[in-house]
């Protein structure tokens, strides 16, 4: 489906594989190193989570990429270029910066944050002003709100210019520590979906930092997890992560609730729904009888005559001659084919429904998702292709 | 003492500051009512040099006392070890009184407007100096992590984020300074710096509507440079008005 589309960066300068090699941190006076002969490699263009629990090294891991931590030993490439190479300045403004508490200018306007970057760089006012406003559309916000003051604007916001911010100049890598982590629930879910439906967009390397498991699992197109020490307990993909954890320490991070965890990974669409006998009002009640014959859902389903559903029939509704306007049970859930696999289970459980119908994007019926039919893919074997195939489609 | 008999025989002078324009003594004059208005009216354009070099001494006062007090904040706030020693000194000068360091000070740069600047730029050191401090101190950390995690150097850590940020600590200093420098100018007088100190030491320190007029000029000088800093760090802050709409 063509969806709006979004602006384009001028001058993309696209996006560049992250190597660490051996990197090592330590800090004087301390026996051991916050973070120990990393090696890693980030493919251009995906999101990689380092994850662990607080102390772990994530962040100093993460840090050591724009050298607002020095490494001691080993090496980090950014492409083909060290790191250690570069003025650390000068790579600090190719490389995107988010961090948990913002940090925008006080005393800048809106427009002036997103223009930090570029006017370090140089720009020239009008293009850095363009760009900004480029950005601020990019991130979802009102163009009334450029010329505003940070103090003025709600946190989410706030983070929604922070991440415009770290795109500003188009870098090749996006750090971002905890970005989302000072914003409460509702809209921190809000704020990660609106990064990823951008990162299919603008395709940069990402290194992220979470201390939220749930988090690496819904960002991470793969999620390295570490332990104290800046070690590597685990580097895969979040379905291989959830399927086979390296070791016991894993396992405990990830969590019992992994079942439940590879559910946020799927799409209601990537199941084999059930198809209900469909019927639509007016038709003789024995043509849908005749049809609920060996079906694998025990209720018709009333449908429109552009096939969207109306709501279930039951035995009552079909002691009459023909299907009557008005269905005896309302609906229930209605999904989406897009819908994330765990959302849809817990509307399901919440609506006490043991069928929701499933519809397309015009709203046309789909199929049928039971409880049933959840727990029956969790328990086969099966599961762990399917999850894959589905992770592995670009987010969004 | 020699403070004594300089104030003993500048008030003998001072006989003719408040008599030498009327060749007889006014009514009110003889009174020495709360406030003379026929000598007001007759003599007030007297005080106009004393004003003029009251501004003058107050103004390179501070001046100098911002320019010398905020180099060291600046300096003290990247090496931090300094802070405290520079802190004990500046503390120092501040509690030594004005008089006796004009004392002090006579030997060695002898009577004059020079004279009269060093101290009171000196007294004003400690209160610029540790308002800076103060102000830089207080910016953020995760504005300044910001700051240098998109590339900006440390000077322009400095002069774009820290100090902008700094705006409000940093004239609110300046205007303690300033007004509390207004106040003790008037004993410039005694370092042979003029100011406003020299009608209420000549004109005698008995005679009211004298005392009224000079204290008068300096509580209104003290409050125009107040309201007019004021007025510069509501402009220079525009982002602390629009945090409170």
């Amino acid at each position: 489906m063509p969806s709006e589309k979004l602006p384009e960066p001028k001058s993309s300068a696209g996006a560049s594989p992250v190597r660490y090699a051996g990197a090592t941190k330590r800090y004087p006076g301390s026996a051991k190193a916050a973070v120990e002969d990393l090696t890693l490699e980030v493919p251009a263009g995906e999101i990689c989570v380092l994850v662990g629990p607080s102390g772990c090294g994530k962040t100093t891991a993460m840090r050591m990429v724009n050298r607002t931590v020095e490494m001691t030993e080993g090496d980090i490439l950014i492409g083909e270029q060290s790191v250690r190479e570069r003025n650390p300045a000068q790579l600090r403004r190719e490389i995107g910066y988010v961090i948990q508490q913002i940090g925008l200018f006080p005393h800048r306007t809106i427009a002036e944050n997103i223009a930090a970057v570029p006017q370090l760089l140089g720009w020239k006012k009008e293009r850095a002003a363009a760009r900004s406003a480029e950005l601020l559309a990019l991130v979802g916000l009102d163009p009334d709100l450029a010329n505003r003051y940070p103090a003025q604007l709600s946190g989410g916001q706030q983070q929604r210019v922070g991440v415009a911010r770290a795109l500003a100049a188009d870098p090749l890598v996006m750090l971002m520590d905890e970005p989302f982590g000072a914003i409460d629930p509702i809209n921190r879910e809000r704020l990660q979906n609106e990064f990823l439906r951008l990162q299919a967009e603008i395709g940069k390397t990402v290194l992220f930092v979470t201390h939220d498991i749930d988090e690496a699992i819904k960002m991470g197109d793969r999620i390295a997890i570490m332990r104290e020490g800046g070690k590597v307990a685990q580097y895969a993909t979040p379905a291989e992560l959830l399927m086979d954890p390296a070791d016991e320490f894993v396992e405990d991070f990830v969590g019992a609730d992994r079942a439940l965890k590879r559910l946020a990974l799927m799409r209601v669409g990537d199941i084999d729904l059930w198809k209900a006998p469909l019927a639509q009002v007016g038709q003789a009640t024995a043509e849908v009888r005749a049809e609920l014959e060996g079906a694998e859902v025990p209720y018709p389903l009333l449908v429109d005559g552009k096939r969207r559903p109306l709501g279930w029939l039951s035995e009552r509704d079909l002691a009459g001659e023909q299907v009557p306007q008005r269905p005896d049970s309302p609906l229930g859930p209605l999904l989406d084919r897009d819908d994330v696999m765990r959302d849809a289970l817990a509307d399901l459980l919440q609506g006490e429904a043991q069928y929701a119908a499933v519809v397309d994007h015009e709203g046309r019926i789909d199929g049928v998702l039971s409880v049933e039919i959840i727990s029956e893919f969790l328990s086969s074997p099966k599961a762990k292709i399917e999850e894959q195939s589905a992770t592995e489609r670009p987010h969004g | 003492m020699a403070s004594v008999t300089t104030l003993a025989a500048v008030g003998q002078v001072g006989k003719g500051f408040i008599h030498e324009r009327t060749s007889e003594t006014l009514p009110c004059q003889a009174t020495n009512k709360l406030f003379c208005w026929d000598w007001a009216k007759e003599n007030i354009d007297r005080y106009g040099t004393p004003t003029l070099q009251h501004l003058e001494l107050v103004g390179l006062a501070v001046l100098f006392g911002f320019t010398i007090a905020f180099t060291l904040a600046v300096l003290a706030y990247r090496r931090r070890w300094l802070r405290s020693p520079l802190l004990a000194a500046t503390g120092v000068l501040y509690t030594i009184p004005s008089v006796a360091f004009f004392f002090l000070l006579l030997p060695l740069t002898g009577r004059g407007v020079d004279t009269a600047v060093i101290a009171l730029t000196a007294f004003n050191l400690q209160v610029i100096y540790r308002n800076t401090i103060i102000g830089l101190s207080n910016v953020p950390a995760s504005v300044k992590e910001a700051a240098r995690g998109i590339g900006q150097t440390d000077r322009q850590i400095l002069w774009r984020v820290e100090l902008p940020l700094a705006t409000r600590e940093i004239i609110a200093g300046l205007r303690i300074a300033t007004v509390s420098t207004v106040a003790i100018a008037t004993l410039a007088v005694f370092a042979g710096g003029g100011g406003l100190g020299a009608p209420i030491l000549q004109g005698g320190i008995d005679f009211k509507t004298n005392i009224i007029i000079a204290g008068g000029i300096a509580i209104l000088m003290a409050l125009a440079f107040d309201l007019i800093l004021l007025t510069i760090q509501r402009l220079a802050t525009p982002w602390e008005r629009a945090a409170r709409t």
